[in-house]
């Protein structure tokens, strides 16, 4: 496929997500958990800092605020959950309404009987979407750092700014294999319902069954932005922690985004946890690009 | 250039234990109008997808335009238009829209020209603005057969063209099939339940049936062949029945 074709794929599958009104409602989304994640923030601030001043105007205690010592990344902390929760399933709706969508139109043979192979339009819809959440992240990450520089009171240094940035970078790459997801299940499922399904389904043993199995962590734990460290004293739990661990992306993502945002709890390299998230990007592309055309042909059953 | 639009020799098709093509034997000169009958399960899908290149076939060769369905694909692709039956389209994006999209996946220069063209060729103009969920049948039927043609092939494949259309509906699509042959000189291969049509529309028909193809001649030549048959339907129902002239 040339790239007047692979161009209009992509402007295609743009124009579609747009239409179906996609971009307003995770903008919307994004913003909103943004706002949240600010407002829980300040509202934690001001609330620590009131006692505070109670506390030093009684002669209480002579220590600093601690707020004072928190760095204002503190602020954009939240928004690594809500990627890991709702910024996931936003990608997987994503990927199933592209690939579904030539399925429900039956457009397919439309597009196969003419010079486009499989795998490169299939790529192309991949890039598509790519950008759309790239351009989304973009949105958000600008919106991210207004609401921050907003709730700290003074505009954020270029370091700390870079560093919110490369957070939302790191989110594309964790959101691009459930974009994959996605779509693999709007090609290979045998029902619409199914294709919306199974990918959520994989996506909570993904995010919440296996980091139980590795970390013996409480459930409830695992919506702390910062990942649950390893049971290291328990046999079982050590020993599946070794197996699941690496397929844990939602505790890796948690992980490496702590030590982007300077989260004093994070520890250690973010080499292995971004190594295993671009392994799950780079297996769920080609997954999607490897999908047959007899494949791609199939009919619903419902 | 070949003297047929379409050859197929000995092509056969099975899925598992059910065979749905046993080994077809066709040709149709370039320039004909041709249709393919048959009952349902016949196979008639079936060939059309495999002449389109989108279904391979279990043995067999086909050469479509020129070229062999199963070493020159891409130049098939190049030579064929194709409507299957019940397209929807995107129904969110406008006539514009999903013409440029198809006309752009077909490397047309132009595209805009180009659509206009088609729109005008077909009596079209003046909807492309308007959203494809809010088209009549007979709409997406004329969309369909507009996104065939943008790229300017010579063989045209139309899978049940006039399927739940109202009669003004299929006369209009019949005087399009009819000009898109003698104006535009392209070979057109259509699959249809609507013997009358064929009648009407096509100069050449064959008859398939569980596969097999039972029966081929012109038009003319068939309604000569039966003289004691009122009609093309009565023929057809005459030859499936295995009674050849």
């Amino acid at each position: 496929m040339n790239l007047n074709r692979w161009t209009a794929v992509i402007l295609h599958e743009l124009l579609c997500t747009v239409r179906e009104r996609l971009p307003q409602l995770l903008l919307a989304v994004f913003v909103g958990m943004i706002a949240a994640s600010a407002f829980i923030g300040s509202s934690a601030r001001t609330s620590v800092t009131g006692v505070y001043r109670e506390v030093l105007s009684q002669g209480l205690t002579t220590a600093p605020n601690p707020f004072d010592a928190f760095s204002p990344l503190y602020y954009a902390r939240n928004t690594v959950i809500y990627i890991v929760l709702i910024g996931a399933l936003l990608a997987i709706v994503i990927g199933v309404h592209s690939t579904l969508r030539d399925r429900l139109a039956k457009t397919t043979d439309l597009i196969l009987s003419r010079e486009v192979r499989p795998a490169s339009y299939l790529g192309a819809k991949l890039t598509g979407l790519a950008v759309f959440v790239l351009l989304l992240l973009a949105a958000s990450a600008v919106i991210n750092i207004g609401c921050v520089s907003v709730v700290v009171g003074h505009v954020l240094s270029f370091g700390d700014g870079a560093r919110i940035a490369g957070f939302y970078e790191l989110a594309w790459l964790f959101m691009l294999p459930f974009v994959a997801l996605g779509m693999l299940a709007g090609l290979y499922a045998s029902s619409a319902t199914s294709a919306l399904l199974i990918p959520i389904v994989v996506w909570s043993v993904m995010i919440f069954i296996l980091p139980l199995l590795g970390t013996a962590a409480h459930p409830v734990s695992l919506l702390n932005p910062v990942a649950s460290p390893p049971a290291a004293e328990a046999g079982f739990f050590s020993f599946t922690s070794g197996l699941v661990a690496p397929f844990s992306v939602g505790e890796q993502f948690k992980h490496v985004s702590a030590l982007i945002l300077s989260d004093p709890q994070a520890a250690g390299t973010m080499t292995g946890g971004l190594l295993t998230i671009a392994a799950f990007a780079v297996a769920g592309c080609l997954a999607v690009t490897m999908t047959r055309r007899e494949r791609m042909r199939c009919e619903f059953h419902d | 250039m070949s003297d047929y639009a379409i050859s197929t020799t000995a092509l056969t098709k099975r899925y598992g234990a059910k065979q749905a093509l046993n080994e077809l034997t066709l040709s149709v000169p370039v320039g004909e109008i041709f249709g393919l009958l048959g009952h349902n399960g016949a196979g008639k899908t079936t060939i059309v997808n495999i002449l389109t290149t989108l279904l391979e076939p279990s043995s067999g060769t086909a050469v479509v335009g020129g070229h062999d369905i199963g070493t020159a694909a891409n130049q098939v692709r190049r030579t064929i238009g194709y409507l299957p039956e019940n397209v929807q389209f995107y129904d969110n994006l406008t006539l514009g829209e999903n013409l440029m999209f198809f006309a752009r996946l077909s490397g047309v220069h132009q595209p805009g020209r180009r659509i206009g063209e088609v729109l005008g060729f077909l009596d079209f103009t003046g909807h492309e603005s308007q959203r494809m969920g809010t088209f009549s049948k007979g709409m997406r039927q004329r969309a369909g057969i507009a996104q065939a043609i943008l790229h300017e092939p010579s063989v045209l494949f139309l899978d049940e063209p006039t399927s739940g259309l109202d009669p003004q509906g299929v006369a209009k699509l019949r005087e399009i099939i009819i000009d898109l042959n003698t104006e535009l000189g392209m070979t057109i291969f259509m699959n249809t339940h609507l013997l009358a049509e064929v009648t009407k529309t096509c100069t050449s028909i064959g008859i398939l049936s569980s596969g097999t193809l039972i029966y081929q001649d012109s038009v003319a030549a068939t309604l000569a062949s039966f003289p004691d048959q009122d009609s093309l339907e009565d023929i057809y129902l005459h030859i499936e029945a295995g009674q050849r002239p």
